[in-house]
């Protein structure tokens, strides 16, 4: 039992639950985005609570966060990306309206 | 104590620069003036704009404030004379710096201004133009001086300081610091030509004096790190080493304050352009230089 | 040492847990943006917090930036960026609400469920850190430092890509 670890890995859950929600209930693909960070957010809480509390002696695993942020990053830019086109072409990045990929 | 110091150096350096700035402004050295001017400030009357975001209004200078003083604790006065001696002190004053921008947009969105808000929003724009170019000049920095620790790279410097051994470095560091202090001439948030005052334009009394407080402490933490990391910090003959640091802040203050004055207002889109295709492939060249000099010449 | 640790990673927690509600309750998307940089910055003070202190300091730089970017493009595609309106940006709440509570719950119960065990093992210096860290990147993890910087670098080409301007013809 390590109290340390489970208070940061509860509020990891906690920040995962958030983005989850966000993620879902957003009509707004900015939105979303957001909700998708917060859940990477935890996502990094967690490895570095792992990291610190359980192999402090394991570089690979700060390594390994350093690829998330990375993640987070391109996720950010390649959202925007689409954003941007889309916008260009619709007028909007409001998801309920976009179903051209509905069958 | 050694905090009490820091903070009494710090309240000095920043009355000494607003000293400086009137003279660079206005031409007359008046020592009186900034307590004047701060004491009117004070006494105005402070105006709210109508339909404001009143958190961001408020929280905006202070926030400003705040990132200006994270980046003074890891800048060393002397040996031993320094708020917090991290071990990855050189990011850290990126990261505290990186909060300006922030505070800025938050201060430009939150009075509902049209000028206010056009100069949050460039500052953002710029972020690259000038970001860029501190990160990787700290970057060759702490290349020479094999750590991140401000302390160390001051130390690093004994033989011969940074100023003469990636001299292309320091240029690159002091223009995007001016450009992070919005000095002229790339003022651009505020510009007094475009923006009638742009993020300063919508406030007053109390809160405009904080703001230009918080301005100070950046232009003073920014003399203090170019002081730092490129003119050997405390090193130097005959003077104790608070004096020599104090000194070379200030020279370097002076000399931000007083040389951009003579030159145009650059516009927004040619300082990106200079940045993005000069700046950022000199400091590249920056990099590989001192990379090579220091695995070949051991000084 | 260690409940002065645990309180402080209380204290960051509900901050960062705080300001993740606020992202999704404010109407104003500005504001959203910088609630959700504030609750980056307090899991950023969370790693400073469990002494680590580059991946601390880089947290609170790198998301400094991002999350401005963030907020600026907020207002470029939003209707109503100042909240002024009042306009309802949600929908399938209940389902949302139901996957984030299950999500939420599952996780706890795996964390309290497990029996994490031993002594913490001590850590090393930050200075120390640092120079493991570069040793690892540049050393036996260097295949996939590259392979992240191509990755952003793919990115970045695709990206500018997709949101170019489509040129109009000439003729």
């Amino acid at each position: 039992m390590i109290p340390e670890l489970m208070i940061a890995l509860s509020i990891g859950a906690a920040l995962f639950g958030i983005g989850l929600y966000g993620a879902l209930s957003q009509t707004n693909l900015v939105m979303i985005i957001m909700g998708v960070e917060l859940v990477l957010s935890a996502a990094l809480l967690n490895m570095v609570a792992f990291w610190r509390y359980l192999h402090p002696d394991v570089t690979a695993a700060k390594m390994y966060v350093l690829i998330v942020m990375a993640v987070m990053a391109v996720e950010m830019t390649v959202g925007f990306g689409i954003a941007v086109a889309r916008f260009r072409s619709r007028g909007s990045v409001e998801m309920e309206e976009a179903r051209e990929l509905k069958g | 104590m050694t905090l009490a110091i820091i903070l009494f150096a710090l309240a000095l350096g920043c009355y000494l620069i607003a000293v400086l700035e009137d003279w660079a402004v206005h031409g007359r050295l008046d020592p009186l003036r900034p307590a004047v001017s701060a004491l009117a400030l004070l006494g105005r009357e402070q105006v709210l704009p109508r339909k404001s975001d009143r958190l961001f209004f408020e929280v905006g200078p202070v926030l400003l404030l705040v990132a200006g003083l994270l980046a003074v604790a890891v800048i060393p006065l002397a040996p031993g004379l320094i708020v917090t001696d991290l071990a990855t002190g050189a990011l850290f004053l990126n990261a505290a710096l990186a909060y300006v921008l922030v505070a800025l947009i938050m201060a430009g969105w939150g009075p509902n201004g049209a000028y206010a808000m056009i100069g949050g929003w460039r500052f953002l724009g710029q972020f690259v133009a000038y970001a860029m170019l501190i990160v990787m000049t700290i970057t060759a920095v702490a290349m020479r001086a094999e750590s991140l620790s401000t302390t160390e790279i001051v130390t690093s410097q004994a033989a011969l300081w940074n100023v003469f051994y990636q001299p292309i470095g320091f240029v690159l560091f002091v223009i995007a610091a001016m450009g992070l202090a919005w000095l002229p001439p790339i003022d651009l948030p505020t510009g007094g030509g475009d923006l009638a005052g742009g993020v300063e334009a919508e406030y007053t009394g109390a809160r405009l004096a904080v703001l230009r407080l918080a301005r100070l402490v950046i232009v003073l933490a920014l003399a203090s790190a170019t002081a730092t990391f490129y003119l050997g910090g405390w090193l130097g003959p005959w003077l104790p080493a608070w004096a020599w640091t104090a000194a070379k802040t200030l020279a370097v203050a002076a000399a931000m304050l007083f040389l951009g004055r003579h030159l145009p207002r650059l516009r927004e889109a040619r300082y990106l352009a200079v940045s993005w295709k000069l700046g950022i492939p000199l400091a590249l060249a920056n990099i590989i230089l001192v990379g090579v000099i220091a695995l070949v010449v051991p000084i | 040492m260690s409940v002065a640790q645990a309180l402080f990673l209380i204290f960051f927690g509900a901050a960062a847990v705080w300001f993740g509600i606020v992202v999704f309750r404010t109407h104003s998307m500005v504001r959203s943006a910088i609630a959700l940089l504030f609750s980056q910055t307090a899991v950023g003070a969370m790693f400073l917090v469990m002494q680590a202190e580059f991946l601390g300091v880089l947290q609170i730089m790198m998301m400094a930036t991002e999350m401005s970017v963030m907020a600026i493009f907020m207002v470029m595609f939003m209707m109503d960026p100042g909240g002024m309106g009042k306009m309802d940006m949600t929908h399938q709440k209940r389902l949302s609400l139901w996957a984030g509570g299950i999500g939420l719950v599952a996780a706890l119960a795996v964390i309290w469920g497990a029996g994490w065990t031993g002594p913490v093992p001590p850590v090393p210096g930050a200075a120390e850190q640092a120079a493991a860290l570069g040793r690892e990147l540049l050393g036996r993890s260097m295949f996939i430092f590259e392979a992240a910087a191509l990755m952003i670098l793919t990115a970045m080409v695709a990206a500018t890509m997709v949101a170019i301007a489509p040129r109009e013809e000439d003729d």
